[in-house]
């Protein structure tokens, strides 16, 4: 027997692989956007620190640039770094 | 209007509902999301204990990477309480982070009633007797927690 496939369609899904569920600085999903974004996705990406914490980057970077002294981690007050491995 | 500091607002309105923690309650006033009425019920096994003292929350627009400013209505004699209500508690100030929300900000204040830090004094009168005659300062915590039945 014989089959010919005529067309198909392909569909994907992903999700980010972070260990929380939620941002713990706008408490909005992961898997949506910050609140100043309009869509998910690569626009409005996730960053880890050193101390392994998660956050929306736009998130981060706003509470960072709002701190004139130390720039700690919300979660741990470590010295915040950026995890680029 | 939306701006992130309203809907960070809304959710954790949202969280104080669906998961409301022992002895706090709070919600925005009618027409003002972004000032707050909140009570707080004073601590068992404190001389707080069985006072309703209310307060106000007040956010900006930098919420939550700017820490609300959370004042008592009620009257209250506590060490770490200034005579118009202003909380010192380091976490309100200095040690702000924005993963906070209103239902930790209620829930640390809670715990300050509980466990006063005389050292750090608002109310010299008040720090002076938790430290030194405990049993003046009980019958002065008393009559606030009588105050706020009234007020």
């Amino acid at each position: 027997m014989k089959v010919t496939i005529k067309n198909w369609v392909g569909v994907a899904t992903w999700r980010w692989v972070a260990n929380d569920d939620n941002c713990g600085i706008c408490r909005m999903p992961f898997d949506g956007c910050c609140p100043d974004c309009k869509l998910p996705g690569d626009d409005c990406p996730l960053v880890w620190g050193q101390c392994s914490h998660c956050f929306h980057m736009h998130c981060i970077v706003k509470w960072l640039q709002s701190q004139q002294v130390n720039q700690q981690c919300p979660m741990c007050r470590q010295e915040w770094k950026f995890n680029n491995k | 209007m939306s701006t992130p500091a309203r809907r960070r607002l809304m959710r954790d309105f949202k969280r104080l509902q669906e998961d409301p923690p022992t002895g706090v309650s709070g919600a925005p006033t009618d027409n003002n999301i972004m000032i707050w009425n909140a009570v707080i019920f004073g601590p068992h096994d404190t001389p707080f204990e069985d006072g309703t003292f209310k307060l106000t929350i007040e956010f900006t627009e930098e919420y939550p990477n700017k820490p609300p400013t959370v004042r008592f209505v009620s009257h209250m004699f506590h060490p770490n309480v200034y005579a118009d209500g202003g909380i010192c508690l380091d976490i309100l100030q200095n040690r702000w982070s924005p993963t906070y929300d209103v239902s930790a900000i209620l829930t640390s204040i809670q715990s300050l009633l509980s466990d006063p830090n005389p050292n750090s004094p608002a109310n010299s009168m008040a720090a002076q007797l938790y430290k030194e005659n405990r049993r003046e300062y009980e019958k002065r915590v008393k009559a606030c927690v009588e105050q706020s039945f009234i007020d």
